[in-house]
């Protein structure tokens, strides 16, 4: 806060129209402030009096809907990249869970694959390729946004718009994934309960909970911060 | 001058302004401003969201600093950024002089 409610009134109507990620908004206005701070002291300087310096410095740095606008591919960039190296920092601990549970439930040391399994749900042979392909599509769309918004954008200069398009289908894709592996465990649990270790299964079944209702949000920010770019 | 015709050197400019050491936001401004003098007055608010882009792009680091009673985010070049400003000026001077070349009064042809 400044005390200088010109200044403040500026900060709100450009922060009125800047979507994306709570903490980078923040740090942008920050420095918005400071900024129009130096400027009215820079006014003040060559003589101007009061609300005159400050008026003066509103009109330097430009129309506060047009200064958001500006940061708006920005953003979407940062809102990208974080979802993306979310996923990237809990898909493998999800896998590692549900691998886990599989190991506990003495899955891997039988000698079918698991549609073969005595008592196993009629999709549960389409849900392994379907898992598979999720997986190769969340890899692929993660790996893609987490270059085009970092450094790497020097040499693939990508439009903020794939960008964000990228992390919301890792997103989404994350959530099919999630959604088709808790598919195929509660047809297990229906089919042939006793087959499975609970603890393991239950901590495998919350992280994928969890990350399927957190993936959901960020991918529909990702959507929704697109939404804005002109 | 229009913001559009500087557009696509506005970051080799905002590099070129923290060569000699690190500057915050309005100070780069005022070195665009009096370097270029005073035309190039570009609305001081879009200076920022380009200092944001070079940052993630690594050429640049931003940093909040203590600095006369205020806070203020201060930007350095980085090496990718002295190295992507040195490939700049290079470019530019070709181009420049191959601008310049053309643009000359072409000689007026003898008189019989």
């Amino acid at each position: 806060m400044t005390g200088n409610p010109a200044v403040e009134a500026y900060l709100h109507a450009a922060a009125d129209s800047m979507p994306g990620p709570r903490r980078e908004r923040s740090d942008i206005l920050a420095e918005l402030r400071s900024g129009l701070l130096d400027a009215i002291d820079a006014h003040r300087a060559t003589g101007l009096q009061g609300h005159a310096a400050t008026e003066a410095a509103i009109t330097e740095f430009g129309n506060p809907r047009q200064v958001a606008s500006a940061f708006r591919p920005h953003l979407a960039m940062i809102q990208a990249r974080h979802t993306a190296v979310a996923l990237t920092a809990t898909g493998p601990l999800v896998g590692l869970l549900w691998a886990a549970a599989a190991v506990a439930s003495h899955i891997t040391l039988r000698h079918a694959p698991p549609w073969q399994w005595p008592g196993a749900p009629p999709l549960s042979a389409a849900a392994f390729p379907a898992i598979a392909a999720a997986l190769l599509i969340l890899i692929t769309s993660t790996v893609i946004t987490i270059a085009a918004t970092g450094k790497l954008s020097r040499w693939l200069p990508a439009s903020p718009r794939i960008a964000a398009a990228a992390a919301a289908t890792a997103g989404f894709t994350a959530v099919a994934a999630d959604l088709a592996i808790l598919a195929l465990l509660a047809s297990q649990l229906a089919s042939a309960p006793g087959t499975l270790d609970p603890i393991p299964v239950a901590a495998a079944t919350t992280a994928s909970l969890t990350r399927l209702t957190l993936a959901r949000r960020a991918a529909r920010s990702c959507l929704a911060v697109r939404a804005t770019l002109t | 001058m229009r913001a559009e015709t500087l557009k696509g050197h506005l970051d080799g400019l905002l590099l070129s302004s923290l060569e000699a050491g690190p500057r915050h936001g309005y100070a780069i401004m005022e070195a665009l401003r009096s370097g270029s003098g005073g035309q190039f007055d570009l609305p001081t608010g879009t200076v920022y969201p380009a200092l944001r882009r070079l940052e993630r792009a690594g050429l640049i680091e931003g940093t909040w600093s203590q600095e006369g009673g205020r806070q203020r985010r201060v930007y350095e070049l980085t090496s990718a950024g002295r190295r992507t400003l040195t490939a700049e000026r290079g470019s530019w001077q070709q181009f420049s002089a191959a601008v310049t070349a053309l643009l000359q009064p072409a000689p007026r042809p003898a008189t019989p």
